[in-house]
């Protein structure tokens, strides 16, 4: 159904239309102790939100325009605070402890605003003695001759101190950034040199010809792959694959239902195997970093690889008891030669060694972003990739990931993350229940939704629940940010949820009510793992 | 399945032999629909009007015999049209001599002959190859071609060329 706007649907101009008006909302609406800046950030906030939802512009498109409406409106070089000045003055003695002040400066629950150092401003409770047209006459213990206080509290500088726009632009240069950029970099040279093909070939050797086992090294393969590799582009890779396995098979045979899906599953979970596996994970690392939980390369793996391994598993064992093999035996017949060209076994050598100095940042203490210089410097200068090569990069992703980053990073400054969260008893729910609900929530929303958005829009809360400590000491924010990473990757009930899944319903072979039987089931068990984890196994490794 | 704006046009003089190349293409036009013409003349008609309503045209199969211009003369003016570039053309005769094919082969980079008689098989072998080719030259999002065109080119295809991105 195409119609009205330059062919975008019905849904797509709802969606066109209620963001644009969602980024006027808050200054329709009384929201109470949320600043101005703040305003803004939920304007753009639901803008952006609304947007990632209907796609009436590419997810990509939004995330740059989120970055460039930041910028504009909330940094200080914008025109919104480029000569902004918080409006102060002293208060006027009267008596001891009494003092004549604007009337703009009083708030409605009896307080003033002192300037403290750095612009931060501190609430001093008064007592009105005496109402007199423009000033207030106030006593209080705590003020002096010296202070200066806001004179007008609805100022827009008022509890906001702009940060640079840098700070919003530089988002796409995130050590997280460069760090899949140097994945991206491994990947299309993997690809280029048919290195991900050669590597299916040699592991899935091993696994002989009995359909079960086959079914475990696509799975187990497209995992190692895709933990490395885009997601998409393994899933692609595999269905090449798997594409003459089911030649093989008679019209009718439900097997091939198994085949065909165990790809996009083993892709997706495989993703969060490390941090470059899948671009929700940057967005969870990018946060957590922004309050002191780095988290090193072998660090995500210690976390991750056990829950993957047993979700591999069990995924493996569902695919077999819903589609049983039918035969005894298949014919895998990949065709293909190992490139010994110069450049290609440069590859390889890059290849390994930068995939050695990631897993093992703990023992040499790189940060993996420095060693995903390593394959960018030097897949150039060995011109092992070409210009075009390069151009060919998911740049989009990348603009993707900076404009979540970006998006937190406002949410946070503005104020926005805290007020957000604010007119809930989160400390009521206690951790399990919070973990639960976490999990649940992100596996739902990104069945929809792109996993990395979904992400996006979760990660600012765990922020806060940590930065208000309303959850006091029970909550842990890495965990927390795990639990929000992982959940985003396990949502694969619909062709929609992820484009793995795309590609694998795409092929025909497979019925959607097939993939959501399959997809709610690893859903529902994904998050009941995700909890035992969060309980028993991440308490242990991260202290 | 959902139709594409991507035409197949099938240019024949007897009736008879087009109804029968419109009937082997059946499997493919519920995605590609099918037009037809029994003319040179017609068939400029038939590309103008689709292009006014915004339609590409993925595929020509065109015989050499026909009333006016001939086969060959037509695939060479397509060839040039800057519209008709990228549409794949097939021959489908029985009667074009060596010096027409050789012209149509170098003028018109003709994409396949088809010698008549030919096979269902065979035509929508070849028609599935060229529809394919130009999906990738030409569509952005390739997904809704796989079930009816070569699913493994196209996925080789989003492998190399990300035009899919994680998200």
């Amino acid at each position: 159904m195409k119609s009205g706007i330059k062919g975008l649907t019905p849904t797509q101009i709802t969606g066109l239309f209620l963001g644009v008006f969602g980024l006027f909302l808050p200054f329709l609406l009384p929201l109470g102790t949320l600043s101005f800046a703040g305003q803004i950030g939920l304007g753009i906030f639901i803008m952006a939100a609304v947007f990632w939802m209907f796609e009436p512009i590419p997810i990509y498109a939004t995330s740059m325009l989120v970055i460039f409406l930041q910028i504009l409106l909330l940094s200080a070089q914008g025109p919104m605070y480029m000569d902004a000045k918080l409006p102060a003055g002293k208060p006027v003695a009267l008596q001891e402890n009494t003092w004549q002040v604007p009337t703009g400066a009083l708030r409605d629950d009896q307080t003033v605003l002192v300037v403290v150092e750095s612009g931060n401003t501190e609430e001093v409770p008064v007592e009105i003695v005496e109402r007199n047209g423009q000033h207030v006459i106030i006593r209080s213990e705590q003020l002096s001759a010296d202070h200066e206080i806001v004179t007008n509290t609805n100022h827009r500088l008022v509890n906001y101190q702009p940060n640079s726009y840098t700070d919003y632009i530089g988002t796409l240069a995130n050590p997280i950034i460069i760090l899949f950029l140097g994945g991206f970099m491994l990947a299309e040279a993997s690809v280029k040199y048919n290195l991900d093909k050669n590597l299916t070939r040699y592991l899935l050797t091993p696994f002989g010809s009995r359909p079960r086992f086959i079914i475990l090294g696509l799975m187990l393969v497209t995992a190692a792959l895709s933990a490395f590799m885009s997601n998409t582009a393994t899933a692609a890779m595999m269905v090449t694959v798997i594409l003459p396995i089911i030649a093989q098979l008679e019209p009718g045979d439900r097997f091939k239902f198994g085949l065909a899906l165990s790809i996009p599953i083993a892709a997706n979970i495989g993703g969060i195997t490390t941090p470059i596996g899948t671009p929700p994970n940057a967005i969870v690392i990018a946060a957590l970093t922004e309050y002191g939980k780095s988290i090193s390369f072998t660090d995500w793996i210690i976390f991750a690889f056990p829950l993957v391994i047993v979700m591999l598993v069990f995924a493996w064992w569902l695919l077999l008891a819903f589609f049983p093999p039918s035969v005894d035996r298949f014919k895998l017949d990949m065709k293909g030669k190992l490139n010994l060209s110069p450049k290609a076994i440069g590859l390889y050598v890059i290849f390994g060694t930068t995939v050695l100095l990631w897993i093992t940042e703990n023992q040499h203490g790189i940060p993996s972003s420095m060693v995903a210089f390593l394959p960018v410097a030097a897949l150039v200068t060995g011109q092992i990739l070409s210009k075009s090569d390069i151009r060919n990069l998911p740049w989009d992703v990348l603009w993707l990931m900076a404009g979540g980053i970006s998006l937190g990073i406002g949410m946070d400054k503005t104020g926005l993350a805290v007020w957000m969260i604010s007119g809930f008893d989160w400390g009521a729910m206690g951790y399990i229940t919070l973990i639960l609900v976490f999990g649940i929530v992100a596996v739902a929303m990104s069945n929809f939704l792109s996993n990395t958005v979904t992400a996006t829009l979760l990660m600012p809360l765990v922020i806060s629940l940590h930065t208000s400590g309303v959850m006091g000491d029970n909550f842990n924010l890495l965990i927390t940010g795990i639990v929000i990473a992982i959940s985003c990757s396990l949502a694969m009930a619909l062709p929609i949820s992820t484009p793995p899944n795309a590609i694998a319903m795409s092929t025909g072979i497979i019925k959607t009510k097939d993939m959501a039987k399959i997809g709610v089931i690893i859903g529902i068990v994904g998050v009941m793992l995700i909890l035992a984890y969060a309980l028993f196994y991440w308490p242990i490794v991260t202290n | 399945m959902e139709r594409s704006d991507i035409y197949i046009l099938c240019i024949e003089d007897e009736q008879e032999v087009l109804d029968a190349v419109v009937r082997d293409l059946e499997k493919l036009e519920e995605q590609f629909p099918v037009e037809t013409s029994t003319s040179a003349e017609e068939a400029r008609e038939v590309i103008d009007k689709l292009f006014e309503d915004g339609k590409k045209i993925g595929l020509i199969l065109c015989d050499h015999i026909l009333p006016g211009d001939n086969g060959v003369e037509l695939l060479i003016e397509l060839h040039k049209n800057e519209r008709t570039h990228d549409t794949r053309k097939v021959l489908l005769t029985g009667q074009a001599g060596l010096d027409d094919t050789v012209k149509a082969l170098n003028e018109a980079r003709l994409h396949h002959y088809i010698p008549k008689p030919w096979s269902r098989e065979e035509l929508l072998d070849v028609s599935v190859n060229l529809l394919t080719d130009f999906v990738i030259e030409n569509e952005e999002n390739l997904l809704p071609y796989m079930i009816t065109l070569d699913a493994e080119r196209i996925s080789e295809h989003i492998r190399s060329r990300h035009n899919i991105s994680d998200e």
